[in-house]
């Protein structure tokens, strides 16, 4: 019981400091978002299709739940459904050239998306090496390492996918 | 429908996609996407491009 209280305390203020982090980047300006009309039109459908995903993997996780019975804790679940939307916003606004704002260059992007998808996954191999991801056959919130990093790594895919054939449209 | 007098007039200046993007302060892909045809721009945009290329919203963006 202590044990999981230290890690939701942990996993709560590791979340609040790294928002922190991020709102004071932007607001000494060395994070900026800026997106053309396009971009900012492309996003909100992206946005759309995100929530609406959202909704329906929410909706799924309990339907599961109430057929096949607790398969999975409800951190590791809310994970999953939160990591399906982002997944799904992301690959929209790659799709419609609208992941990149205007100051952001692709190179940073694959860097940081390689650097998380390589930290979740170690993170994500050394508890299931360590501990295993069940526990009592239920997926446990340790496997909310392994699910950040496979979907980092299905964004820096699409990513890069898309890149290299922006550049073959640009070099044509 | 494509933008041709666009992409000619962007020609006729020798900017590239890029250059031109960065004059009017949006993507490269923003650019490429309305020459295609696949955006349509807002009367600001239109205008920043007019401005840039030198031409007016007559001769870009009017269609008969």
């Amino acid at each position: 019981m202590e044990e999981r209280m230290g890690i939701a305390v942990g996993l709560t203020a590791g979340l609040a400091i790294g928002l922190l982090v991020v709102a004071l980047l932007f607001r000494k300006k060395v994070l900026g978002c800026t997106f053309d009309e396009r971009q900012e039109r492309a996003r909100g459908v992206a946005f759309r299709y995100g929530f609406f995903t959202l909704m329906g993997s929410v909706f799924l996780y309990g339907a599961s739940e109430l057929a096949l019975g607790r398969w999975c804790d409800a951190m590791a679940g809310g994970c999953l459904c939160i990591a399906v939307s982002i997944t799904v916003f992301a690959v929209i606004c790659i799709l419609k050239d609208a992941y990149l704002s205007l100051r952001e260059r692709p190179w940073k992007i694959i860097v940081l998306f390689l650097a998380l998808s390589l930290f979740n996954l170690g993170l994500g191999t050394v508890q299931l090496l360590r501990r295993g991801l069940l526990e009592d056959g239920v997926l446990s919130f340790r496997a909310v390492n392994l699910i950040c990093g496979v979907m980092t790594l299905v964004i820096l895919a699409v990513y890069l996918v898309n890149f290299s054939l922006e550049r073959r449209e640009e070099a044509e | 429908m494509k933008n041709l007098r666009m992409k000619a007039a962007r020609a006729a200046l020798d900017l590239s996609q890029q250059e031109l993007a960065d004059a009017v302060g949006v993507s490269r892909q923003t650019i490429n996407a309305i020459e295609k045809g696949d955006y349509n721009p807002t009367i600001k945009l239109c205008t920043a491009i007019c401005r840039a290329l030198g031409r007016t919203l007559d001769e870009l963006f009017w269609e008969e």
